[in-house]
Protein backbone atom coordinates (compact mmCIF):
# COMPACT_ATOMS: atom_id res chain seq x y z
CA UNK A 1 0.00 0.00 0.00
CA UNK A 2 2.66 2.45 1.04
CA UNK A 3 4.85 1.35 -1.82
CA UNK A 4 2.06 1.84 -4.36
CA UNK A 5 1.49 5.32 -3.02
CA UNK A 6 5.13 6.18 -3.50
CA UNK A 7 5.20 5.02 -7.08
CA UNK A 8 2.11 7.00 -7.83
CA UNK A 9 3.47 10.18 -6.31
CA UNK A 10 6.77 9.86 -8.14
CA UNK A 11 5.29 9.21 -11.51
CA UNK A 12 2.90 12.08 -11.11
CA UNK A 13 5.64 14.37 -10.01
CA UNK A 14 7.79 13.33 -12.92
CA UNK A 15 5.06 13.95 -15.39
CA UNK A 16 4.24 17.33 -13.93
CA UNK A 17 7.94 18.08 -13.93
CA UNK A 18 8.02 17.44 -17.64
CA UNK A 19 5.15 19.82 -18.25
CA UNK A 20 6.49 22.50 -15.92
CA UNK A 21 9.94 22.09 -17.40
CA UNK A 22 8.61 22.92 -20.80
CA UNK A 23 7.16 26.18 -19.53
CA UNK A 24 10.41 27.09 -17.79
CA UNK A 25 12.46 26.34 -20.89
CA UNK A 26 10.26 28.48 -23.07
CA UNK A 27 10.96 31.39 -20.71
CA UNK A 28 14.69 30.76 -20.61
CA UNK A 29 15.19 30.77 -24.34
CA UNK A 30 13.78 34.25 -24.74
CA UNK A 31 15.18 36.11 -21.77
CA UNK A 32 18.41 34.45 -20.86
CA UNK A 33 21.17 36.59 -22.32
CA UNK A 34 24.01 35.42 -20.06
CA UNK A 35 26.57 33.10 -21.56
CA UNK A 36 25.64 29.56 -20.66
CA UNK A 37 28.46 27.01 -20.55
CA UNK A 38 26.19 23.97 -20.65
CA UNK A 39 24.66 23.33 -24.09
CA UNK A 40 21.03 24.40 -24.17
CA UNK A 41 18.58 21.60 -24.69
CA UNK A 42 16.70 21.79 -27.94
CA UNK A 43 13.58 23.94 -27.74
CA UNK A 44 11.55 20.93 -28.87
CA UNK A 45 13.00 18.60 -26.22
CA UNK A 46 9.92 19.16 -23.97
CA UNK A 47 7.66 18.07 -26.86
CA UNK A 48 9.65 14.86 -27.14
CA UNK A 49 9.56 14.26 -23.37
CA UNK A 50 5.79 14.81 -23.37
CA UNK A 51 5.27 12.44 -26.30
CA UNK A 52 7.20 9.70 -24.50
CA UNK A 53 5.43 10.37 -21.19
CA UNK A 54 2.01 10.28 -22.88
CA UNK A 55 2.80 7.04 -24.72
CA UNK A 56 3.95 5.50 -21.42
CA UNK A 57 0.80 6.65 -19.63
CA UNK A 58 -1.35 4.94 -22.29
CA UNK A 59 0.74 1.79 -22.01
CA UNK A 60 0.26 1.67 -18.24
CA UNK A 61 -3.49 2.09 -18.52
CA UNK A 62 -3.68 -0.62 -21.18
CA UNK A 63 -1.75 -2.97 -18.89
CA UNK A 64 -4.06 -2.31 -15.98
CA UNK A 65 -7.24 -2.36 -18.12
CA UNK A 66 -6.67 -4.62 -21.14
CA UNK A 67 -10.25 -4.07 -22.29
CA UNK A 68 -9.21 -0.56 -23.30
CA UNK A 69 -6.41 -1.77 -25.58
CA UNK A 70 -8.34 -1.52 -28.86
CA UNK A 71 -9.37 2.01 -28.11
CA UNK A 72 -6.11 3.29 -26.66
CA UNK A 73 -3.39 1.56 -28.66
CA UNK A 74 -3.77 3.76 -31.77
CA UNK A 75 -3.46 6.86 -29.59
CA UNK A 76 -0.28 5.56 -27.97
CA UNK A 77 1.05 4.80 -31.47
CA UNK A 78 0.42 8.43 -32.51
CA UNK A 79 2.60 9.60 -29.62
CA UNK A 80 5.33 7.19 -30.59
CA UNK A 81 5.19 8.52 -34.16
CA UNK A 82 5.63 12.03 -32.74
CA UNK A 83 8.57 10.88 -30.64
CA UNK A 84 10.20 9.31 -33.70
CA UNK A 85 9.87 12.49 -35.78
CA UNK A 86 11.03 14.70 -32.93
CA UNK A 87 14.03 12.49 -32.26
CA UNK A 88 14.96 12.68 -35.94
CA UNK A 89 14.56 16.45 -35.95
CA UNK A 90 16.49 17.13 -32.77
CA UNK A 91 19.16 14.68 -33.76
CA UNK A 92 21.55 12.99 -31.39
CA UNK A 93 20.60 9.96 -29.40
CA UNK A 94 18.08 11.65 -27.21
CA UNK A 95 15.80 8.84 -26.12
CA UNK A 96 15.52 10.09 -22.57
CA UNK A 97 13.27 7.14 -21.75
CA UNK A 98 10.00 8.52 -20.53
CA UNK A 99 10.48 9.41 -16.88
CA UNK A 100 7.58 7.31 -15.73
CA UNK A 101 8.11 4.44 -18.15
CA UNK A 102 9.86 2.40 -15.49
CA UNK A 103 6.84 2.39 -13.21
CA UNK A 104 4.99 -0.73 -14.36
CA UNK A 105 1.57 0.37 -13.24
CA UNK A 106 0.43 3.64 -11.77
CA UNK A 107 -3.11 3.07 -10.54
CA UNK A 108 -3.93 6.75 -10.94
CA UNK A 109 -3.96 6.57 -14.74
CA UNK A 110 -7.47 6.79 -16.08
CA UNK A 111 -9.22 8.06 -19.18
CA UNK A 112 -9.86 11.30 -17.31
CA UNK A 113 -6.21 11.87 -16.34
CA UNK A 114 -5.09 11.01 -19.88
CA UNK A 115 -7.54 13.51 -21.26
CA UNK A 116 -6.17 16.23 -18.98
CA UNK A 117 -2.62 15.33 -19.96
CA UNK A 118 -3.55 15.52 -23.67
CA UNK A 119 -5.07 18.95 -23.17
CA UNK A 120 -1.98 20.18 -21.32
CA UNK A 121 0.17 18.66 -24.06
CA UNK A 122 -1.88 20.38 -26.75
CA UNK A 123 -1.33 23.76 -25.09
CA UNK A 124 2.40 23.16 -24.79
CA UNK A 125 2.70 22.11 -28.45
CA UNK A 126 0.60 25.07 -29.60
CA UNK A 127 2.92 27.42 -27.68
CA UNK A 128 5.94 25.72 -29.23
CA UNK A 129 4.38 26.08 -32.68
CA UNK A 130 3.76 29.79 -32.21
CA UNK A 131 7.42 30.58 -31.49
CA UNK A 132 9.02 27.91 -33.66
CA UNK A 133 11.15 28.76 -36.70
CA UNK A 134 9.26 28.33 -39.98
CA UNK A 135 10.78 24.94 -40.78
CA UNK A 136 9.52 23.47 -37.49
CA UNK A 137 6.07 25.05 -37.33
CA UNK A 138 4.23 22.32 -39.21
CA UNK A 139 5.54 19.50 -37.02
CA UNK A 140 4.64 21.27 -33.77
CA UNK A 141 1.28 22.27 -35.27
CA UNK A 142 0.37 18.74 -36.28
CA UNK A 143 1.39 17.45 -32.86
CA UNK A 144 -0.78 20.06 -31.15
CA UNK A 145 -3.74 19.19 -33.40
CA UNK A 146 -3.22 15.47 -32.82
CA UNK A 147 -3.23 15.88 -29.05
CA UNK A 148 -6.49 17.83 -29.39
CA UNK A 149 -8.04 14.99 -31.38
CA UNK A 150 -6.95 12.57 -28.66
CA UNK A 151 -8.73 14.63 -26.02
CA UNK A 152 -11.78 14.45 -28.27
CA UNK A 153 -11.41 10.70 -28.84
CA UNK A 154 -11.29 10.17 -25.06
CA UNK A 155 -14.61 11.90 -24.46
CA UNK B 1 1.88 33.53 -48.31
CA UNK B 2 -0.79 34.51 -50.84
CA UNK B 3 -0.44 31.16 -52.53
CA UNK B 4 -1.20 29.34 -49.26
CA UNK B 5 -4.03 31.74 -48.49
CA UNK B 6 -5.55 31.05 -51.89
CA UNK B 7 -5.25 27.31 -51.27
CA UNK B 8 -6.95 27.69 -47.89
CA UNK B 9 -9.73 29.69 -49.54
CA UNK B 10 -10.20 26.97 -52.16
CA UNK B 11 -10.33 24.31 -49.42
CA UNK B 12 -12.90 26.28 -47.45
CA UNK B 13 -15.03 26.86 -50.57
CA UNK B 14 -14.89 23.15 -51.30
CA UNK B 15 -15.92 22.38 -47.71
CA UNK B 16 -18.90 24.74 -47.92
CA UNK B 17 -19.99 23.08 -51.14
CA UNK B 18 -19.49 19.61 -49.63
CA UNK B 19 -21.52 20.40 -46.52
CA UNK B 20 -24.40 21.39 -48.78
CA UNK B 21 -24.32 17.89 -50.24
CA UNK B 22 -23.71 16.28 -46.84
CA UNK B 23 -26.73 17.99 -45.29
CA UNK B 24 -29.03 16.47 -47.88
CA UNK B 25 -28.13 12.95 -46.79
CA UNK B 26 -28.28 13.37 -43.02
CA UNK B 27 -31.53 13.01 -41.07
CA UNK B 28 -30.47 12.53 -37.45
CA UNK B 29 -31.03 15.84 -35.67
CA UNK B 30 -27.65 15.82 -33.94
CA UNK B 31 -25.80 15.03 -37.15
CA UNK B 32 -27.70 17.70 -39.06
CA UNK B 33 -26.90 20.32 -36.45
CA UNK B 34 -23.23 19.35 -36.42
CA UNK B 35 -23.10 19.68 -40.20
CA UNK B 36 -24.83 23.04 -40.01
CA UNK B 37 -22.40 24.31 -37.37
CA UNK B 38 -19.45 23.12 -39.46
CA UNK B 39 -20.86 24.84 -42.53
CA UNK B 40 -21.19 28.14 -40.65
CA UNK B 41 -17.65 27.86 -39.34
CA UNK B 42 -16.27 27.25 -42.83
CA UNK B 43 -18.22 30.23 -44.16
CA UNK B 44 -16.79 32.47 -41.44
CA UNK B 45 -13.27 31.30 -42.27
CA UNK B 46 -13.88 31.87 -45.98
CA UNK B 47 -15.00 35.43 -45.30
CA UNK B 48 -11.90 36.06 -43.16
CA UNK B 49 -9.69 34.67 -45.89
CA UNK B 50 -11.27 36.90 -48.52
CA UNK B 51 -10.65 39.93 -46.28
CA UNK B 52 -7.05 38.92 -45.67
CA UNK B 53 -6.38 38.34 -49.35
CA UNK B 54 -7.93 41.74 -50.09
CA UNK B 55 -5.65 43.33 -47.50
CA UNK B 56 -2.65 41.89 -49.25
CA UNK B 57 -4.04 43.20 -52.53
CA UNK B 58 -3.70 39.75 -53.97
CA UNK B 59 -6.36 38.30 -56.14
CA UNK B 60 -7.34 34.79 -55.31
CA UNK B 61 -7.94 32.36 -58.08
CA UNK B 62 -11.62 32.62 -58.88
CA UNK B 63 -13.65 29.84 -57.32
CA UNK B 64 -14.52 27.23 -59.88
CA UNK B 65 -18.19 27.29 -60.82
CA UNK B 66 -18.72 23.69 -59.83
CA UNK B 67 -16.79 21.46 -57.49
CA UNK B 68 -16.04 17.91 -58.29
CA UNK B 69 -16.71 15.71 -55.28
CA UNK B 70 -13.99 13.14 -54.64
CA UNK B 71 -16.61 10.40 -54.81
CA UNK B 72 -20.33 10.08 -55.33
CA UNK B 73 -22.47 10.67 -52.26
CA UNK B 74 -25.81 8.88 -52.22
CA UNK B 75 -26.46 8.09 -48.56
CA UNK B 76 -25.56 8.86 -44.94
CA UNK B 77 -22.47 6.70 -45.02
CA UNK B 78 -21.12 8.55 -48.03
CA UNK B 79 -22.04 11.90 -46.49
CA UNK B 80 -20.09 11.12 -43.31
CA UNK B 81 -17.13 9.92 -45.36
CA UNK B 82 -17.20 13.17 -47.34
CA UNK B 83 -17.31 15.19 -44.10
CA UNK B 84 -14.15 13.45 -42.87
CA UNK B 85 -12.54 13.98 -46.28
CA UNK B 86 -13.22 17.73 -46.45
CA UNK B 87 -12.09 18.37 -42.87
CA UNK B 88 -8.85 16.52 -43.59
CA UNK B 89 -8.40 18.64 -46.72
CA UNK B 90 -9.06 21.88 -44.88
CA UNK B 91 -6.61 20.83 -42.17
CA UNK B 92 -3.92 20.36 -44.83
CA UNK B 93 -4.51 23.83 -46.22
CA UNK B 94 -4.23 25.53 -42.82
CA UNK B 95 -1.16 23.53 -41.87
CA UNK B 96 0.57 24.86 -44.99
CA UNK B 97 0.05 28.38 -43.63
CA UNK B 98 2.03 27.71 -40.43
CA UNK B 99 5.53 28.19 -41.89
CA UNK B 100 4.58 31.35 -43.80
CA UNK B 101 2.87 33.13 -40.89
CA UNK B 102 3.96 34.40 -37.48
CA UNK B 103 2.48 35.32 -34.13
CA UNK B 104 -1.28 35.66 -33.97
CA UNK B 105 -1.75 34.85 -37.62
CA UNK B 106 0.06 31.56 -37.13
CA UNK B 107 -1.99 30.88 -33.99
CA UNK B 108 -5.17 31.41 -36.01
CA UNK B 109 -3.98 29.00 -38.69
CA UNK B 110 -3.14 26.45 -36.00
CA UNK B 111 -6.50 26.85 -34.36
CA UNK B 112 -8.24 26.22 -37.70
CA UNK B 113 -6.01 23.19 -38.34
CA UNK B 114 -6.83 21.87 -34.87
CA UNK B 115 -10.52 22.60 -35.21
CA UNK B 116 -10.80 20.72 -38.50
CA UNK B 117 -8.79 17.81 -37.15
CA UNK B 118 -11.06 17.54 -34.11
CA UNK B 119 -14.14 17.78 -36.31
CA UNK B 120 -12.79 15.00 -38.55
CA UNK B 121 -12.37 12.87 -35.42
CA UNK B 122 -15.98 13.54 -34.39
CA UNK B 123 -17.24 12.57 -37.85
CA UNK B 124 -15.18 9.39 -37.74
CA UNK B 125 -16.70 8.49 -34.40
CA UNK B 126 -20.21 9.11 -35.73
CA UNK B 127 -19.41 7.05 -38.84
CA UNK B 128 -17.81 4.39 -36.61
CA UNK B 129 -14.59 4.59 -38.60
CA UNK B 130 -11.37 3.65 -36.84
CA UNK B 131 -8.81 4.76 -36.01
CA UNK B 132 -10.42 7.99 -34.86
CA UNK B 133 -7.19 9.95 -35.09
CA UNK B 134 -4.08 10.31 -37.22
CA UNK B 135 -0.60 11.05 -35.91
CA UNK B 136 -0.03 14.13 -38.08
CA UNK B 137 -3.27 15.95 -38.92
CA UNK B 138 -2.83 18.08 -42.02
CA UNK B 139 0.19 16.20 -43.31
CA UNK B 140 -0.59 15.18 -46.90
CA UNK B 141 -0.51 11.55 -47.85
Amino acid sequence: MVFTGTVLTNSRRNFLGVLLGSAALAGCGVFDSEPEPAPQPDAFQPLLDEALALAAAYDRLIVSQPALATRLTPLAEDHRAHAADLTRLIGAAVVSAAPSASAPSAPADSIATLRKAEQAGQKAAAAACKTAPADRAMLAGSIAACRATHAEALR
Amino acid sequence: MTEQLAAALAAEEAAIYAYGVIGVHLTDADEVSRARAADLEHRARRDDLIDRIDELRASAAPAPAAYALPFEVTDREGALKLAVHVEDGVAQAWRALLPVTEGDERSDALSHLTDSAVRATRWRRIAEVTPLTMAFPGRPG
